[in-house]
């Protein structure tokens, strides 16, 4: 298949703690093989371990144990500016001294160059991103979404064998994230560069990657396509962490090859997806939030509206059944809203249930 | 463990290896470091532990004369630090929290005493109320008796304040107008707020500008020197030590006795203070500070302020105008003799060679407090931490003490004996007039160590504010270390850059405790002229080397302001404090 | 643009030292007032070519800095300041025969007999008090030296410091000779030893006499002439200096303000003394300054500057404005137990007089 651009090899970073004596492991031996021309997330909440992971392969922090390989060569000693790649920062880290041209032109001087070479470039590379006339301009005089465009300018300008990523839209407001978001992606797309990319959003993550990798305490959790993360989590903690989940714990019955039977409500279901090979015993069963429809319907399993609140797209539900609070969302602009206080019949959507392994 | 840790310091060294430039760099710093700082201070140090010097330690400190110095000095210096300091508190409260007139004659006037030369503000105080001064005598007609503890804590309190009052001042800026009236909010009048809110607020800047004012005051030399009169204090018991009776032996301990509390109070501040900072900088602080409007408190502090103005204004206008007179305060009438005696006679020497050895060491100082500034606080460098504390000491120490490690240390050529080669001469003679460049090399390392600390102080409050992903940003883009120094760092610390060589620049013109020890025949300096001229009561050419001197740093500093940039970027950072 | 820095800062070095290393040259290790120095060094120079720098240092201050430096000495020669110094310098080996031909016109009291150092120039000490300040304060100008004790006078005395001063030193021995003679006077014996030299009982009543003077003293100045201007400037009412640095005051725009008195009991004085140190690197040019110093055209030199002290050559003309020491009451002046013990005592006074608190 595609061949693997960037490879890291049981890689682990220890740091000093700060109160002096401690050592924190931020990265425990990860491994993982990132394709050429693949849009790879590391997804995970604050202090997963993913930004020093990120960091460690653009060369600032150097990995305790472990390797880095790119293209067939270890760069783990490698100086970060010797290696090919350019990094987008959080908060742009545009250069406030110097002009926009100046600022993309930056890396490309570096590289020693022809001026007319990078002055053909810097303009190719500026028009790309929308950003024509603005040459002379500094940094502090452009919005944050044009010093976004510039930021990525500048990274793309060099072209680099992989571009990173560290949160680059965190700092803008949520409209103007939507749109970066789908300019990265498209830019992404048509340029078919490799990249690694760092958030703790996981709409950005799904809406940008061919991968996404999610980290928790210094590991890999899963890795896999947005939809296979969403749909078929490993763990609770992805469940969780990815989109919203009610867990329901359940009792499985094991009833032929790879076929489960459990209680849900008080109805039986049979052979959902499951994250581990079918087992007799205890489980979770992971049920999302859109996968809960509220319906009058007295054949259900009746239950009571605790909170509605009416979100415009969507209308969000807090719903008591049988002692279990669960969250329900509907977003079908035909159904019918309910009140706080309402009876009302809960259907699930069997296919969209997933089968959990019970937390110890 | 052990392995595994010793496994990672190895790898941390290698890390910092990538960059051989950077190394070498590194190595370069250092050696100079333990070179010109360390070695003079271990001399003296050694020395004074020494079979000879370990008795003396008894003498001094059980001899009832000699408690009296030492008393007098810590004295002296909690007198200092406590009026310098309220001087100061007065100076800055009236800078951000008052609304009266001349705010900004107000705000130069205080930093001027920042270049003066050593003995100007206490030749001039005589001038004006001394036993026959203009205005004790001419005015009053008392024969008022400056001489002792009393002159002397005024005129080091008018000469330190300055620090006080930008260190205060940037700190209430930097205070959160909220608090202030979130407690106005709860009900506490203007003077509860500011007892019980402002003031603990403040402390860490209170106390760090005391215990500085406390070192700057001990350690100095000239003006004990002029004014004291038989109020002896550390310094100038050394300094009569090392010149009358030529003790070196003596000198190390009083030194070391000297450097007790200097370095109690410097490790103090840096350790107890820097960690209880309680004011956070966190962006700039929303709204306008709230102005006193009370009209006793409002009116009783701006005369109270514009009185010390007047006086630091008088103090200067009698060096400029004394300048210009035949005896100052005796035979007023006016002359250019002084003038020509500085500028076409004796003094020349003195100027030129103190001007361009300045100029030699402000560039130096300037860069090498960057560098280390950026090796502290940017780089991987094992034991970035000792760089920073050893350069920290060269002006941490006593000038007197770093004077006397240099004629310990440099007064003969360091060598050593190699296997093959035989005796190699490692550091040639640097002291006295056949040291190496007549001793002039000796002073321009002494110059530079008694400015990179203020260079190295403002490069990493610089750092601090800029975003380290900026320069990864210049990494990331293929950039080397040399060039993002060069092209990223160095650009957007230019303000504190800036600070660092004005500030090199006046200091070492002005310098003159470490400075009296060295000066040789074929080098001569300013400041020691000066005190040559004032022992010898010749206010006339005194003032006119002072007068020269202000000038020659005023136009050094608008050449650097020309060459170096942005004057509203640097003049924020001085006017913040360093 | 380090190195560019670099290289600017080196070729700057370079410059400064080819500027200093030029073929004939003479350090001057120079004691008397600063005018007089440059006055001195200028005429030598034009009179030789020989490039002349010198370092004013007063006397105390000079001998401990030859001291220092002796291993690598700075200066070639040293000229002027108390005799004192120079003996006490001649026994520790820092100083270096030298048997000028001009020598011979020096009458023999003020040379070594051993050539290692020659006078030239003689001055009695006095006080040098201002009119004005005495008369506030009701105190006639001080006739004797227990004139300086009076309790008037206290926060209004000012001499040097002994340590650096030879001028201060020339005070503190006159005392101690004055003192001696009392002793010697009730009973022989007590106040000189065989040879000639105080008793320690005759320093202990020296040392008292500074003790109780230290109460009436301001500041202890560096140099010895400093404390003149101070009296001149009103600062002090009496200072202890030599009488022709009073006298150059009066000449120099004090002549209403300060007067000259001699201590009726005896004042000394000094030999301005002049040497070339031992293994001094520009030891020819040293010599001929050495011969052109003992010229009479050198020695009338200090006058144009109103440095008004006694030329020790007979030929030189002496000014008008000059104390003659035949007219002052002049002590026997034992140059050589002075300059013997001038280290010691030194330290003495520094240590038990100098630092004392005054009540």
């Amino acid at each position: 298949m595609a061949d693997v651009r960037l490879k890291l090899d049981q890689v682990s970073k220890q740091f000093q703690d700060r109160g002096g004596s401690g050592q924190v492991l931020a990265v425990d031996n990860v491994t993982l093989e990132i394709n050429s021309g693949e849009f790879v997330t590391l997804l995970g909440p604050s202090g997963c371990g993913k930004t020093t992971t990120l960091r460690m392969i653009a060369g600032f922090e150097n990995p305790t144990q472990g390797r880095i390989i790119l293209d067939g060569q270890d760069i783990t000693n490698v100086a970060p500016n010797k290696r090919d790649m350019a990094l987008v920062f959080q908060n742009y880290a545009l250069f406030p001294h110097m002009t926009i041209y100046d600022n993309v032109a930056y890396g490309l001087q570096t590289q020693r160059i022809p001026k007319n070479k990078v002055r053909e470039r810097v303009r190719d590379s500026l028009a790309m991103m929308g950003l024509s006339g603005m040459e002379g301009r500094r940094p502090n005089q452009l919005s944050g979404g044009q010093q976004q465009r510039v930021a990525l300018a500048r990274a793309l300008v060099t072209e680099p064998a992989i571009l990173l990523f560290d949160e680059p839209l965190s700092n803008l407001d949520a409209k103007l994230r939507v749109q970066m978001r789908s300019e990265i992606h498209s830019l992404q797309r048509r340029l078919n560069i490799t990249s690694v990319y760092v958030t703790h959003d996981q709409t950005e993550a799904m809406a940008l990657s061919d991968q996404i990798i999610i980290m928790n305490q210094g590991r890999v959790e899963q890795r896999g396509k947005p939809k296979e993360i969403y749909r078929f989590p490993k763990s609770r903690f992805v469940a969780d962490f990815i989109g919203r989940a009610n867990f329901v714990e359940t009792t499985v019955e094991m009833i032929g090859d790879d076929q489960c039977q459990f209680q849900l409500f008080g109805m039986t279901v049979t052979s959902v997806s499951h994250a581990e090979p079918c087992q007799s015993g205890a489980a979770v069963v992971m049920i999302r939030p859109e996968a809960l429809a509220l319906r009058r319907d007295e054949s259900l399993p009746q239950g009571r509206v605790e909170q509605a609140m009416y979100l415009g797209s969507e209308v969000e539900y807090i719903v008591s059944l049988r002692g279990k609070s669960l969250v329900a969302v509907d977003n079908n602009p035909g159904s019918e809203i309910f009140e706080e206080g309402q009876q009302v019949g809960i259907a699930f959507v069997r296919e969209a249930l997933h089968l959990l392994p019970a937390e110890n | 463990m052990q392995a595994r840790l010793g496994a990672s310091q190895i790898r941390r060294v290698r890390q910092f290896a990538q960059d051989p430039l950077l190394v070498i760099i590194a190595i370069a710093v250092i050696v100079f470091v333990v070179i010109a700082i360390l070695l003079p201070l271990a001399a003296t140090i050694s020395l004074s532990t020494s079979e000879e010097g370990l008795p003396l330690f008894e003498r001094y400190l059980f001899d009832s004369t000699y408690q009296t110095i030492i008393v007098n000095t810590v004295v002296m210096g909690v007198l200092v630090a406590t009026i310098g300091t309220a001087v100061g508190f007065l100076f800055a409260f009236v800078q951000v929290k008052l609304n009266v007139p001349f705010k900004r004659f107000m705000h130069i006037v205080a930093l001027v005493p920042v270049i003066s030369p050593p003995f100007a503000v206490a030749t001039a105080t005589i001038v004006l109320f001394g036993r026959s001064g203009i205005i004790s005598r001419g005015v009053f007609g008392v024969r008022y008796d400056i001489y002792g503890l009393d002159g002397l804590t005024a005129v080091l309190a008018l000469s330190f304040f300055t620090v006080a009052y930008l260190n205060l001042r940037g700190m209430m800026e930097a205070l959160d107008p909220a608090l202030d009236e979130a407690a106005t909010n709860l009900g506490a009048g203007k003077w509860r707020t500011f007892r019980t809110i402002t003031l603990p607020m403040l402390a860490p800047g209170i106390a760090s500008s005391f215990l500085l004012l406390f070192v700057e005051s001990i350690a100095d030399l000239g003006n004990p020197l002029v004014l004291g009169g038989n109020y002896e204090v550390l310094a100038t018991r050394i300094y009569i030590t090392v010149i009358g009776l030529y003790n070196p032996v003596g000198a190390a301990v009083l030194c070391i006795i000297l450097l007790m509390p200097s370095l109690t109070v410097y490790l103090v501040q840096r350790y107890w203070i820097s960690r209880a900072n309680v004011v956070s900088v966190t962006g700039k602080p929303a709204g306008k500070p709230q102005t006193i409007n009370h009209p006793v408190v409002r009116w009783g502090l701006f005369l109270l302020v514009m009185f010390i103005c007047g006086l630091i204004v008088l103090i200067y206008a009698t060096i400029i105008i004394g300048a210009f007179t035949q005896v100052p305060g005796v035979n007023n009438t006016f002359t250019y003799d002084h003038f020509d005696f500085v500028i076409n006679g004796l003094g020349r020497e003195a100027m030129e060679d103190t001007t361009s050895l300045s100029i030699i060491a402000t560039p130096i100082a300037g860069v090498l407090g960057m560098v280390i500034a950026f090796l502290v606080a940017r780089s991987k460098l094992p034991g970035r931490g000792a760089l920073d504390f050893a350069t920290m000491l060269g002006i941490a120490v006593p000038g007197t003490i770093i004077g006397i490690g240099y004629l310990l240390v440099f007064n003969n050529p360091i060598t050593a004996t190699l296997p093959v080669v035989g005796e190699v001469t490692l550091i040639p003679k640097l002291t006295g007039g056949q040291g190496l460049f007549g001793g002039a090399l000796a002073i321009v390392m002494v110059y530079v160590i008694r400015s990179v600390p203020a260079a190295l102080r403002s490069g990493t409050a610089a750092l601090s504010q800029i975003d380290p992903a900026i320069e990864e940003a210049s990494i990331s883009l293929g950039a080397d270390n040399a060039r993002t120094f060069r092209r990223i760092t160095l650009p957007l610390i230019r303000p504190a850059f800036l600070a660092g060589l004005i500030y090199a620049f006046a200091r070492s013109m002005t310098t003159i405790s470490a400075i009296v020890f060295l000066t040789t025949p074929q080098t001569k300096i300013m400041t020691a002229q000066i005190l040559n001229e004032v022992e010898n009561g010749r206010y006339g050419n005194a003032f006119a080397y002072c007068t020269l001197l202000i000038g020659i740093v005023l136009i050094a500093i608008g050449g650097m302001y020309m060459f170096v940039g942005s004057r509203t970027g640097a003049e924020r950072t001085i006017e913040g404090g360093t | 643009m380090r190195f560019k820095l670099m290289l600017v800062t080196v070729s700057l070095m370079l410059l400064l030292v080819s500027s200093t290393m030029a073929q004939d040259t003479l350090t001057v290790l120079c004691t008397p007032q600063e005018d007089w120095c440059v006055a001195m060094t200028q005429a030598f120079e034009e009179e030789t070519g020989i490039d002349t720098n010198y370092v004013r240092l007063s006397s105390g201050e000079a001998l401990a800095r030859v001291r220092a430096s002796q291993d690598n000495p700075e200066f070639s020669i040293w000229w002027g300041g108390p005799a004192d110094a120079f003996i006490a310098g001649s026994e520790e080996g820092l100083l270096e025969q030298y048997e000028s031909p001009n020598a011979e016109d020096i009458p023999v009291g003020y040379k070594d007999a051993d050539s290692y150092w020659t006078g030239v120039y003689v001055g009695a000490l006095g006080f040098c008090s201002n009119l004005e300040i005495l008369e506030e304060l009701g105190v006639e100008p001080p006739t004797s030296w227990e004139d300086l004790l009076a309790p008037e006078l206290s926060g209004n005395v000012a001499m040097a410091h002994p340590a650096t001063s030879g001028t201060a030193f020339t005070a503190f021995w006159t005392v101690v000779t004055l003192k001696a003679n009392e002793l010697e006077a009730e009973e022989e014996g007590t106040g000189y030893d065989e040879d000639g030299v105080p008793t320690e009982a005759a320093l202990d009543n020296a040392f008292e006499y500074f003790a109780a003077l230290h109460q009436n003293i301001l500041q202890y100045t560096r140099s010895g002439a400093a404390p003149g201007t101070m009296a001149g400037q009103g600062e002090v009412a009496v200072a202890i200096i030599f009488s022709h640095d009073c006298t150059k005051l009066q000449v120099e725009g004090f002549q209403d303000i300060v007067t000259t008195t001699f201590p009726e009991e005896g004042t000394g004085y000094e030999i301005g003394g002049m040497a070339i140190l031992a293994g001094a690197p520009e030891l020819e040019a040293a010599q001929m300054w050495y011969d052109w110093a003992l010229t009479p055209e050198a020695q009338e030199i200090g006058q144009t500057v109103n440095s008004l002290q006694l030329p020790t050559n007979p030929d030189a003309a002496v000014s008008d404005l000059s104390v003659v020491l035949a007219d002052v009451n002049v002590i026997e002046y034992n140059f050589q137990a002075a300059g013997a013990n001038r280290t010691a005592l030194v330290e003495r006074f520094d240590a038990d007089i100098a630092p004392e608190p005054v009540d």
